[in-house]
Formats: C-alpha cells, structure tokens, sequence
C-alpha cells in the first residue's frame, strides 16, 4: 500500500484499486489479511469511514471477504476476478476512449490497425 | 449515539448580525470539518457549541440537556481556541507549562501523560512564556490541549494555522491515531482545506453567519462536477442540474455543477466532466459575484 492518490478519482475507488493492483502484483496473496480500516486510514491519513467504503467495494465483489473478529481476507480466485474485470474495463473504457479520441483526429481503421500491429509486437 | 443540537441559533454583537437561524446536529463518533471564509462565524459557532460564549437566541442541547452553564454537559466538550498571548490579559505570561496545568484544572478527563507525550514530540519546552512562542508553536499547544482533553465532543479552531507541511502532517496522523482508539467527535475548523478533506466524514460549509451545506464528504465530491466546451453544449449538458457557478470565456463556458446523488451528468454532448476537489467546489460555493 505505497501507491498514491491522484485528485481525478474518489479516494475510497482509488483505495479499492489499490488493493486490487497490491493483490495483482503478489504483495497482497489469496487468504491473507488485508489492512484494517483504521490501519488504512492511518497509511494514508484518511477518515477511516472513507477507508471502509474502498473496502467494502471489494467485499461486494467478492475479491475480499470477511472473516468475523479478525478482518478482512484476500479471497480465493480473487487474482483471476481483478484480472478478467480488468480486462473487461480496458475494453469498455480504454479502448472505447482510445477509439473516441482516435474518430476525433480523423485516424482511419486501417491507420489504426497498422500502428496496433507496428506497437504490439509484444503481445 | 449521542447528539449534539443546535436549533435557530443567533448571534448578533449590537445590532450586527454574525450568525443567523442556525441548526445544526453533530453525531458522536465522527470527524467533522467546519470550513468557511473569514469573517463566516466558524470562532463564534464553536464557542457557542462549549459555552464559551453565550447565544442570542435559539438553543443549544447535549443529548437533550442544554449546554449553557451546564457543567455535567461541559466535561463532555472542550474548545481548543486559537492561542493569541498578545491580546488577552496576561496570557502571555503564562509559561507552556501553567497553560496546561489550567486547561487540566477545567477539563475532567484530562490526560497528563499523554500531553507530556506529545510536548515531546512537538519539541516544546515546558518553561517558555507564550509570548515567546511562535504562531505554528500556539497552534500546537492548542492541539495538545484538544488531544489530551479526551473530551468526548472536542473543537479545533485553526489548529493548523502557521505550522509547517511536516508538523500538520504530524497533527493529521496523531488526530486519526486518537479517533481510531477513541471514537471522539473532533469538528476542525481550517483553511488548509484540501490537506484536511480526506480526514473529514462530513463536510460542513459556513458562510456569512448560515450554514451553506453539510454533507458526507466523500459523497458531496461525488456528485461535484467540473464541465467545461463550447458555452451551447455546456448549457445543454448541464440543463435542468443545480449550477453553482458559470464561467465564461469566448465560446466556451465553464460550469460547476452538483448532481443529484446517484445522478450523471445528460451523456451525448460534447463536453469535458472533470471531478472536483472539496477546494475548488468551496471556491465556487462561496466566492462573491
């Protein structure tokens, strides 16, 4: 939990994002506890009800799950869950907004199609 | 859960009015932020709220017993004012060290450890005359004073003014630890506002003498929206919302906007939506046409 925060989003979407990416990167493992709220609240010096909002998002999606007088827990499968929403994000707002910006420069498919293929050599 | 209330609070010094019709409730157990320009009433409020000063009009209740002059509901409240030796008699010849032996004889739940604590931490020597402190140390001792009061509803006005970035960060970190152990009720007062807008549950916006708006933080930036393009675009975006300021410049307009929770701004206009921060959305709130 080093990352930091940025002005353009809510602070408790970028507080569940991070414990996505801690989670995707292996800092945070499957059935391992996640910091409390006041533990986050004190990281990050935000109201701890702020913290429990991020929180919460994941435990709706069931990324991270509840374990009663204990805390919070990475859930099983949870690397597989961030990964595929993630995927489905990049399709729905990165390349929606890749595409708007790319019809608003007058860039053709095929232009388009052709520096895909020139950049993403790696993939 | 206990309330602290304020119902069609006034005051007035001679025939100015400086805070009107007020009502107000404050829940145990939250961080309030109380912002606003100066001159707005934030000093006046608080004092009112812990009888430091008394009211023109309306009413003040703890739980349901009023705090005027009331000394079982007094324990539960402490106003850490700001700290000002020069215009207050004698009180800069006080030493560090006697300012908090009487703050300790008012407060009953003083905690003497824990202001040894933090004069250590923010290098305070005991025997130094408060006219010889600087503002950013005042402010300290002013903080040391709400934070060892371990009152249940405590008020700090402007505990930051004159510290340096390290030392708010410093009281900022020491603030949360206490609440996190605690649970108290703290309502800050502060013109440092974006440092302390992630620290507030609640946001409460004063101005000239009313209460503007108090709101969940957090969800108040949410439905703050920032929308800027050509001024015929713009106008149909925002068509039918609360518009709190317009700005224009040539073709183009700016529009501050506050949604109705759960709400979006009308899609299909071109248009740029940025978020807000609780600074800039004050700034439109409260700036004079």
């Amino acid at each position: 939990m080093q990352q930091q925060f940025s002005d353009s989003v809510s602070i408790y979407l970028q507080i569940s994002r991070m414990i996505e990416t801690d989670i995707l990167r292996g800092i945070l493992l499957e059935e391992e506890r996640v910091p409390s709220t006041n533990e986050l609240a004190k990281i990050y010096t935000i109201n701890p009800a702020t913290a429990a909002k991020g929180i919460n998002l994941l435990v709706e999606e069931g990324i991270l799950y509840k374990k009663r007088g204990i805390g919070m827990f990475v859930a099983q499968g949870a690397v597989r869950q961030i990964r595929s929403k993630r995927k489905q994000e990049f399709y729905s707002v990165q390349l929606k907004g890749l595409l708007a910006e790319a019809k608003s420069l007058g860039i053709t498919r095929e232009e388009l199609i052709a520096e895909i293929e020139k950049e993403g050599n790696e993939l | 859960m206990s309330q602290l209330v304020c119902k069609n609070l006034k005051k007035s010094y001679g025939d100015k009015t400086v805070i009107e019709n007020l009502n107000l409730t404050l829940e145990s157990g939250k961080i309030y932020g109380l912002i606003g320009r100066n001159g707005a009433g934030k000093t006046t409020l608080l004092s009112m709220l812990s009888n430091h000063a008394p009211s023109s009009g309306g009413e003040i209740t703890l739980d349901g017993e009023r705090v005027w002059e009331n000394p079982k509901v007094l324990s539960r409240i402490c106003f850490a004012r700001e700290l000002n030796p020069n215009n207050e008699n004698g009180l800069g010849s006080y030493s560090v060290k006697a300012y908090l032996r009487a703050a300790e004889a008012f407060l009953p739940h003083w905690d003497a450890e824990m202001a040894k604590r933090l004069l250590e931490t923010f290098r305070l020597e005991e025997k130094t005359k408060l006219s010889k402190l600087s503002k950013g140390m005042l402010s300290m001792v002013t903080i040391i004073v709400a934070l060892a009061s371990k009152a249940e509803f405590t008020f700090l006005d402007e505990p930051v003014a004159g510290l340096d970035v390290v030392a708010r960060d410093q009281f900022y970190r020491l603030l949360l630890e206490e609440y996190t152990e605690s649970g108290r009720t703290f309502v800050i007062s502060t013109h440092i506002i974006e440092e302390a807008a992630d620290l507030m549950e609640e946001v409460i916006i004063l101005n000239g003498g009313k209460i503007l708006l108090q709101e969940n933080t957090q969800s108040l930036l949410d439905r703050a929206v920032y929308v800027t393009g050509l001024a015929s675009e713009v106008k149909e975006a925002v068509a039918g919302t609360t518009v709190c300021h317009i700005e224009n410049m040539g073709r183009s307009k700016a529009a501050v906007v506050l949604l109705e929770e759960g709400r979006e701004l009308k899609s299909g206009f071109d248009v740029t939506v940025q978020p807000m921060t609780l600074e800039k959305l004050f700034i439109a709130l409260c700036r004079e046409v």
